[in-house]
């Protein structure tokens, strides 16, 4: 049943069990991939060292594989080395957990700015057919623009003029996150339809009243769906922001000084913690969602 | 609603109005320009800046008025006006306060640099958008597609792998960035692992969305038809899925070039528009940085286009 599937399909809620055991079983086959994966991978560069007569303290090259200096894939003692000497004081400005938390705030309040201004552009695109036809070309255009090509740019600029430290970072990010979350706002604002448009007009609500108790909150879900969108890209933002501008913490700061010091495990390292924040974002704001629009069913 | 009544009432001559304001605007908008080309900067920038913000004016009114009804005209041009005048403006604006190329670059510098190294432009574009963009896009959405049927085949592997791609596809790619090009080197095939792995995830959610949203009812009309696996595939589960796959590839093609473009922020050979941006910006040149922006663009537009037409045009056929 679990592995034929029949032509003629059933009701498929009906029946669909845990993706707890499956899901457990790629884990473990990846976790048994790993270990002649990352035997396979480092055995090449192994071989070249030793071929140079460097003394590695181990005779072959698939024995050196595990302990390269710097290892295409790190061997699981490495990496557990370097997860706990990046993350043991978790708040220690120079490891990974604080460097996240920074990360993170930074792309959360870029998110928050990106929603204000995204509020304001979707209604004068709801409000002004000119305004509409003047700019949606061009915001569905800058979709497709490497918009995050521009953050280096913004970063030297924003410096220029003073701005530093927290903000450029959540600007940019605002800046990438802001455009899907404007068309999304827009999409919402229309989506009342036409009765309950004519129920509020029966009850002689005023436009701001419409605006209000009608289209606003009939636009959140759309906000949150482009706000999950928008906050990986966000992320992304901040994190280049963080790379191409002068600063002090953040996992762009770390991945640049550890993509500089070809440090290949701590890259590892805060490869696994950025995964884990761009996962965390997404149910952040999945998480206020439920709370915020309690009047829906549960999706 | 009101604030309409009000327009309508003081110009009481909606169409017909809007190209003459919008060509004063702009023909304003450009002598400024050139009157501001002759001298080295103005003493003072305030009076140019009135004039900028007054002639955007009288441009916003044009834009109101060309965007009245529902020709052709009326649905392109207040768009391309924007565009125009917006350059214009900012041409205008920055040669009065006399801002410094390395800082902001006026779009006619930008334009001379476009120009000056197209050649250069034109390499980089190549090795972001052939070689790393595009190649990735092809075998991500291979890839993809493949992992995507023997998950629909296999409902072990949908169970056990697709929680895992939804969960991946929100990691950022700047993490995973620097991790592969250690690994695969700094030439081009590293990129192109990069948008593969970027592409991949969409194509194989929306994939096995699509190829599940075959109606009970048409699968059992082939059932009673007798038709092989095969034929209902064909016939009914894959033209059912192509929507899907479609929506997966619009998203993937601006995805795949942004990407290429994050990636090569993190080591390159010395070719392609993301690396030109980074050296450029730490150069202060950014005149070539704007230029390989614009660059970008046109490409990433035009193949976004490309494939919404390609979508079009198959969805058609089935």
């Amino acid at each position: 049943m679990t592995t034929a599937p029949t032509p003629t399909t059933l009701p498929r809620a009906a029946r669909r069990p845990s993706n707890l055991f499956p899901m457990l079983g790629v884990a473990l086959a990846a976790l048994v991939l790993y270990w002649p994966l990352m035997l396979w991978a480092n055995s090449g560069q192994a071989a070249r060292s030793l071929a140079s007569g460097a003394d590695l303290g181990c005779k072959t090259a698939l024995a050196c594989a595990t302990q390269l200096r710097n290892p295409v894939i790190p061997a699981p003692g490495q990496f557990a080395s370097g997860f706990t000497s990046l993350s043991v004081p978790p708040l220690a400005p120079t490891s990974a957990p604080y460097n996240a938390l920074v990360t993170g705030g930074e792309t959360l309040l870029g998110l928050a700015l990106a929603s204000v201004l995204g509020l304001v552009l979707a209604t004068l695109l709801v409000r002004s057919r000119s305004f509409e036809r003047a700019t949606l070309p061009w915001l569905v255009a800058s979709q497709t623009v490497p918009i995050v090509a521009l953050a280096p740019m913004l970063a030297v600029l924003l410096g220029q003029y003073g701005v530093q430290g927290f903000l450029p970072k959540a600007i940019i990010a605002a800046y990438i996150a802001f455009f899907p979350i404007a068309i999304g706002m827009a999409q919402g604002l229309r989506s009342p339809d036409p009765l309950q448009l004519d129920l509020m007009r029966t009850y002689r609500a005023s436009p701001a009243q419409v605006f209000g108790l009608l289209q606003v909150p009939a636009s959140l879900p759309y906000l949150f769906t482009s706000l999950k969108v928008a906050a990986t890209a966000a992320l992304v933002g901040s994190i280049v922001a963080e790379i191409s501008t002068i600063s002090f913490s953040g996992l762009g700061k770390m991945l640049a000084e550890n993509s500089r010091a070809s440090d290949t495990v701590a890259l590892w390292v805060i490869m696994i913690y950025g995964a884990a924040l761009g996962i965390v974002l997404v149910a952040l704001i999945g998480g206020l969602e439920r709370l915020v629009t309690r009047w829906r069913p549960p999706a | 609603m009101t604030q309409k009544n009000v327009q309508a009432a003081a110009l009481p001559l909606r169409s017909g109005f809007g190209l003459p304001l919008l060509l004063i605007a702009a023909l304003g908008l450009l002598g400024l320009s050139v009157l501001l080309a002759g001298q080295t900067a103005p003493a003072v920038a305030w009076p140019w800046l009135v004039g900028v913000v007054a002639l955007l004016l009288v441009g916003a009114v044009g834009i109101r008025q060309s965007a009245q009804g529902e020709t052709p005209l009326a649905r392109i041009l207040p768009a391309a006006a924007t565009l125009i005048l917006a350059i214009l403006a900012a041409e205008a604006v920055l040669r009065a306060y006399a801002v410094p190329t390395g800082l902001i670059p006026t779009p006619s510098k930008v334009a001379q640099s476009l120009w000056a190294a197209r050649n250069v432009l034109l390499l980089d574009a190549y090795y972001t958008f052939v070689l790393e963009a595009l190649l990735g896009f092809v075998v991500g959405t291979l890839a993809g597609l493949g992992l995507a049927l023997l998950a629909v085949r296999f409902r072990m592997l949908e169970r056990g792998v697709l929680p895992y791609a939804a969960l991946l596809s929100s990691v950022p790619i700047v993490a995973l960035a620097p991790v592969i090009i250690k690994a695969a080197g700094l030439g081009w095939p590293s990129k192109t692992i990069i948008v593969a792995i970027t592409v991949l995830f969409p194509v194989v959610i929306n994939a096995v969305r699509g190829l599940q949203s075959a109606q009970p009812m048409h699968l059992d009309l082939m059932h009673s038809y007798a038709a092989s696996p095969a034929q209902t595939f064909r016939e009914v589960r894959w033209p059912s899925a192509l929507p899907f796959i479609f929506t997966a590839l619009r998203v993937s093609s601006t995805l795949a070039l942004i990407n290429a473009i994050v990636a090569e922020f993190f080591g390159t050979e010395g070719h392609g528009l993301g690396f030109r941006i980074q050296i450029e910006v730490g150069r202060f040149g950014l005149d070539i940085v704007w230029a390989a922006i614009v660059v970008a663009s046109v490409i990433g537009i035009s193949f976004y286009l490309l494939i919404s037409a390609l979508e079009r045009y198959v969805l058609r056929r089935n």
